[in-house]
């Protein structure tokens, strides 16, 4: 769903074209963009400019803050990891916020998150056992399991193991080794003629 | 040009006229004094610089700009404000632009140089004067045929924004205020220095010069006169514009807000040297603020590489601006804090740098604090953090029932507080890796007996999640290419990495031989000095 934005001049602009200008600063346009950040709730998308802009509004307005949309846009930000959306919010906070309860909830939920991130777990380890690859997926059931496994792309590999990557050929040991071409030592080598 | 703290008054007072101790009457003298005796050689450097400037010359308002006006200051206003503008006018023949521009060097004097900082009043007429300079240039029809300096460019759009951070600064400081000082500053006076006046002058300048569309064209490879446009063809306003896109850089950065901060660069590829960085202060300045919002992004990588190198940068021209000592305080002072925020930058994600930067890190003795912050001393983060980070500011003023507090501290304790989070965070990580740097398979039950020695399974899955916040923590975002500094690709860039199979760590360190180059040609050039001075001995 596109959002316009209307002008004082009549005409409207794309939310995009509004935060390329000026305009993002104009305080009569929160409500559209307050509106906007809803619909990424509902329909499971996500603009991190326009969120961050909306936070810079409350910054800048803070008698026009909405703390619902406050939380919105902070859980928003926590489905972006392992990018560091949620830490770029949280610069952007008001005394009043941070001292809001359920701000502080969010804040600590993210807390964990970030310590354990076990959604980055996939991506890193080569076999994993299955009682810890079940617990670690919420407790689920071995079906509920099977389906994970499959859509993923994971392999049984007996004695209760799973493959879930192959991570031999991409963590190698580097070395760093000094290399001196000629060029860079023409000039001095000609000086000591 | 001024970093913007406070400014230490250790000299001496200069004392060129009678003072009483009282304020109120060494001002009343001051006037009287000035109005029938302005020095002969202030008078003639004024009708000089006025000359200079009608007529474009920039060679010479360059001169005047950077030597003889600080000469003069260091002279003849040491402390004391340079002659009122009415006196000026007087001697100038009115010239109302060249008397705007008398006005900023005034006020900007009066912010550095004056004990105490500029009253309530002065902050206000400096903030008009800007406003009618601006309105002077962008409200015209056709373009003004002025000529000024860049660096006088750059200093007077950073000098712009340093006035507005340091009001900000002064608006919420409650506790020094009458009651009626308060009034005129939230009620009266609202809207001086507001956040939204200094974004429509930074926004209107970068739009006016069409700076954007040029710098893209530059890096297509298009003539960027051919996108310029009446205004933006003209140096002065090119600059106006590049120098804006800073400015705006630095005040998102004290608002906190990173992304943006980065995003207003997006046309300015801000690795590679270009037309438009033969200002040190601003290229320096650039690199301080884009690193430390690259910190604050958790890109460390990238952070570190802003960093050094500008700080190579440094070292290697800095005999080039030692002459001017108001640019060279700043400049060490910027540099400084880079150092800082290198290294806790290089604690929370240590990589290979250049091998000069490393050694005056060892030279400064950073590797004490260094070592203090990899075993988790919180405290030591807090003071490098404090000393480095830009003085941060609230775009509002206190709110009017706010209780009668100082607030200026508030901003920087809130970013602050975001990144001892984030530290605490990744507090173990760096005792771990002291561990897994010694092995190349470690099995995890190993490990865990390590960090403690009567571990048990449950300290096994602990040991499991702590391993996987090292994953996430070192797997950075890191830039590679393209004009966009927010763009890039996720990697462990840092020196150590590992994969888990079962139970099993397999550890992959980097190594990094050493660098002989350097040293074997440090020494050949002596010897060849050498070889040359005995040469030259006649006994």
């Amino acid at each position: 769903m596109s959002h316009l934005v209307k002008m004082e001049n009549g005409q409207s602009q794309t939310i995009q074209e509004m935060l390329g200008c000026i305009e993002r600063y104009n305080p009569d346009h929160l409500k559209t963009l307050e509106a906007y950040v809803q619909d990424q709730a509902k329909n499971n998308t996500y603009d991190l400019e326009a969120n961050l802009a909306v936070l810079k509004l409350y910054q800048f307005n803070p008698h026009m803050l909405n703390f619902d949309i406050t939380y919105t846009i902070l859980l928003k930000s926590l489905t972006s990891l392992p990018h560091t959306d949620f830490v770029m919010a949280k610069c952007l906070l008001l005394p009043q916020q941070m001292k809001d309860e359920n701000v502080q909830t969010i804040i600590d939920l993210a807390d964990i998150l970030e310590r354990a991130d076990f959604t980055l777990f996939w991506q890193r380890a080569e076999t994993i056992r299955k009682d810890l690859l079940k617990e670690l997926l919420g407790g689920i059931e071995d079906s509920t399991l099977e389906s994970w496994i499959k859509r993923n792309g994971w392999k049984h590999q007996g004695q209760g193991l799973v493959v879930v990557a192959t991570q031999d050929d991409k963590i190698k040991t580097k070395n760093i080794t000094e290399k001196i071409e000629f060029d860079n030592v023409g000039a001095l080598m000609a000086q000591c003629l | 040009m001024y970093g913007g703290d406070e400014y230490p008054s250790n000299s001496e007072y200069y004392d060129d006229f009678a003072h009483t101790g009282d304020p109120q009457l060494d001002m009343e003298y001051e006037r009287n004094y000035f109005s029938t005796r302005m020095p002969d050689n202030v008078k003639y450097f004024l009708i000089n610089f006025c000359q200079a400037i009608k007529e474009g010359n920039l060679y010479d308002i360059q001169n005047m700009y950077e030597n003889t006006f600080p000469q003069i200051s260091d002279h003849h206003f040491d402390k004391t404000a340079w002659p009122e503008e009415q006196e000026v006018a007087a001697i100038v023949d009115n010239d109302k632009v060249f008397l705007i521009l008398y006005k900023e060097l005034y006020y900007r004097h009066i912010h550095a140089r004056i004990p105490g900082g500029p009253k309530l009043e002065q902050r206000i007429n400096s903030f008009f004067n800007y406003c009618d300079f601006f309105n002077l240039i962008i409200s015209a029809q056709n373009p003004v045929m002025l000529e000024l300096p860049d660096i006088w460019l750059w200093e007077l759009v950073d000098e712009f924004v340093y006035q507005f951070q340091n009001f900000a600064q002064y608006r919420a400081r409650l506790t020094d205020k009458s009651q009626d000082e308060i009034q005129q500053l939230c009620v009266n006076h609202s809207n001086v220095w507001s956040i939204l006046c200094i974004l429509n002058v930074l926004h209107s300048l970068v739009d006016i010069s069409n700076i954007k569309k040029q710098l893209e064209a530059i890096s297509q490879g298009v003539d960027p006169q051919t996108v310029a446009g009446d205004f933006g063809k003209l140096s002065f306003y090119k600059m106006l514009g590049y120098f804006s896109l800073v400015g705006l850089l630095r005040v998102h950065s004290l608002l906190g807000d990173y992304y943006q901060a980065i995003k207003v660069l997006e046309p300015i590829e801000i690795h590679k040297k270009s037309a438009y960085s033969h200002i040190p202060a601003c290229q320096i300045s650039t690199s301080y603020y884009v690193g430390f919002a690259y910190m604050m992004m958790r890109r460390y990588a990238d952070a570190i590489r802003t960093f050094s190198d500008i700080l190579l940068y440094i070292q290697r021209t800095k005999q080039l601006y030692s002459t001017r000592s108001y640019q060279n305080d700043q400049i060490n002072k910027q540099a400084e804090q880079m150092y800082h925020l290198l290294a806790i930058c290089l604690v929370l994600h240590p990589q290979c740098i250049d091998e000069s930067i490393q050694q005056v890190l060892r030279e400064k003795n950073y590797h004490d604090a260094m070592f203090k912050m990899q075993c988790g001393d919180l405290e030591v983060f807090k003071s490098f953090f404090v000393f480095a980070c830009p003085r941060f500011v609230s775009p509002c003023p206190p709110a009017a029932d706010a209780p009668m507090e100082d607030y200026v501290k508030d901003p920087m304790e809130h970013q602050l507080l975001v990144f001892m989070d984030e530290v605490r965070q990744q507090k173990d990580l760096p005792t771990t890796r002291s561990y897994l740097k010694l092995y190349t398979t470690l099995p995890l039950t190993k490990l865990a007996s390590f960090i403690d020695p009567n571990a048990s399974d449950d300290d096994v899955s602990k040991l499991l999640i702590r391993l996987l916040c090292f994953k996430h923590k070192m797997r950075n975002l890191v830039w590679s290419k393209g004009p966009s500094g927010l763009e890039g690709t996720f990697k462990s860039g840092s020196e150590l990495d590992f994969y888990i199979d079962d139970d099993m760590i397999h550890i992959a360190d980097t190594k990094v031989s050493h660098r002989y180059g350097d040293f074997f040609v440090r020494k050949i050039l002596k010897f060849n000095d050498l070889n040359r001075k005995l040469k030259n001995i006649n006994i």
